[in-house]
């Protein structure tokens, strides 16, 4: 009987969750690798009853991330590293390898490269890359190759994803279907990608977001009136 | 409402951003200081409906799948490994290393601690000691007599007499290296402990090994870029203010919802 009621609260909900993704975005826009989120609405039917015709809902049906460049902040950081262009650095997490685009490294205490939570960068043949203790200077070319002092040690592996990526949290992405090298990559070195999150469309989002759900809001009130208005319409009788 | 506590952790990580910032901004003229920067990462996503979930008997799946994020948290705070100005002051204990690599001096415990201060003087039994009376761990002690200190860039440190006779050595100055300095934890008065995440110390010959030298009479100012750093400020505030509008937007949500009856 109320399907106009039941069709504004699924769009409520959808625009709630909405809400978080806009929320996480702009509470992210300064982490660096972050990838902005965008949720992806769709319709689905359901049928109204017997012997009618089916109702058309939207609901949150999937999400999608921009892989877009983010901004470059330069930071000189030797081993700050970013990736221009298409390309992901792996990280061995201990749930197992996992790709970002967060480039801010460090050397561990046994003069491996690792991220901000310790794990350790993985090199183009899929091992840690290890910085001999005494170099006293660190060059990594545009190709992600890490020479100390003139001597090539290692290459910063860059890898593209096979398949769709995954969400992990600390900026990571997992790739359920595997990587592949990707041999054209360009790393820059001293400089970390910033989030490419743009916070003028996360604000008309969120306007958007928020009058759609008045809107709705009104909506329901109407209905909730009208039904109001046949209950009483029908007692006057 | 998630987005509530969403844009909570947005506005809790500006503030974080704001006192590196300020800190740094604080220590524009502490000698050696070092910048601090604070990164962030996301937090755990929602997993609402797991990408590669099955579809249909035929095989087909969720392409994408919905995961919410669910805010923000400070990753590190780390310290920029700069090297900053090297100003001449002309005083014979005052030290700044060009290049890395710390001095080390022996706390009151007896345990050591590593500094880039070089602001030396004498203490009364002519030990060499910092602005805070901690002595420097190579135990140099100069001969009350002594009428002008010479240091070489390699450490050597030789004291001159008044009566004309030849330079007599009185000890050498080793510098200390880490492999990761950015896991040094800082003690404040300019001095950092070391940690697990540092390494061990490496006591070296300055100007071998990946240490730089020791320049007599030169103190290192501060790294920080001020006009860096106010970009970052205002680049925080407004940070900070677009979260708060997530906060008011989604109030006027729950607004609107406790409206209708």
């Amino acid at each position: 009987m109320s399907n106009a009621i039941y069709t504004s609260l699924t769009r409520q909900q959808g625009l709630m969750q909405e809400l978080q993704v806009v929320a996480n975005n702009l509470a992210n826009s300064s982490t660096t690798g972050y990838k902005t989120d965008r949720a992806i609405f769709a319709e689905f039917l359901v049928g109204a009853g017997a012997q009618q015709d089916s109702l058309s809902m939207g609901g949150l049906a999937g999400h999608t991330f921009k892989l877009e460049q983010g901004d470059f902040n330069f930071t000189g950081g030797q081993f700050d590293l970013a990736v221009q262009g298409e390309g992901f650095f792996v990280v061995q997490a201990p749930q197992g390898p996992r790709l970002t685009r967060a480039g801010h490294f460090q050397l561990s205490s046994e003069s491996t490269l690792i991220d901000a939570s310790g794990n350790a960068v993985l090199g183009a043949g899929g091992n840690p890359i290890t910085i001999p203790e005494e170099a006293t200077k660190v060059f990594i070319a545009n190709d992600g190759s890490v020479s100390a002092d003139g001597l090539l040690i290692d290459r910063v592996g860059v890898v593209r994803a096979q398949g769709e990526l995954q969400r992990d949290s600390n900026t990571m992405f997992v790739a359920p279907e595997g990587y592949a090298q990707f041999e054209e990559a360009v790393v820059v070195q001293g400089a970390l990608e910033q989030s490419n999150v743009m916070p003028v469309l996360e604000v008309a989002r969120m306007i958007e977001v928020q009058r759609a759900y008045e809107a709705g809001q009104a909506m329901m009130e109407r209905e909730d009136e009208r039904i109001n208005q046949l209950i009483s319409a029908v007692r006057e009788r | 409402m998630k987005s509530l506590q969403i844009a909570a952790s947005g506005m809790a990580a500006q503030q974080t951003r704001v006192d590196v910032i300020s800190n740094n901004i604080a220590n524009m003229s502490t000698a050696a200081y070092r910048p601090r920067v604070a990164e962030f990462s996301d937090l755990m996503y929602q997993q609402y409906l797991t990408p590669g979930t099955i579809t249909s008997q035929v095989g087909t799946v969720v392409p994408a799948g919905i995961q919410i994020g669910t805010g923000v948290r400070p990753s590190t705070v780390s310290m920029e490994i700069t090297q900053g100005a090297l100003r001449q002051t002309d005083a014979e204990l005052d030290l700044a290393i060009d290049g890395n690599g710390f001095l080390e001096l022996t706390l009151p415990s007896g345990e050591p601690a590593y500094t880039r201060d070089g602001k030396l003087s004498r203490s009364p039994t002519g030990e060499v000691v910092t602005m805070d009376g901690f002595p420097l761990a190579d135990g140099i002690v100069i001969p009350e007599d002594a009428r002008r200190i010479s240091i070489s860039r390699d450490g050597e440190v030789v004291a001159y007499f008044a009566d004309g006779t030849a330079g007599q050595p009185i000890g050498t100055i080793s510098l200390v290296r880490f492999v990761n300095e950015k896991g040094l934890e800082a003690l404040g008065d300019n001095m950092f402990r070391e940690t697990e995440a540092s390494g061990p110390a490496n006591r070296l010959v300055p100007g071998t090994e990946g240490v730089g030298f020791i320049r007599q009479g030169f103190l290192e100012d501060s790294g920080v870029d001020v006009v860096k750093e106010i970009a970052d400020l205002i680049e925080a505030q407004r940070g900070y203010e677009l979260n708060s509008k997530v906060i008011t937007a989604s109030d006027e949500m729950m607004a609107a919802t406790t409206r209708m009856r």
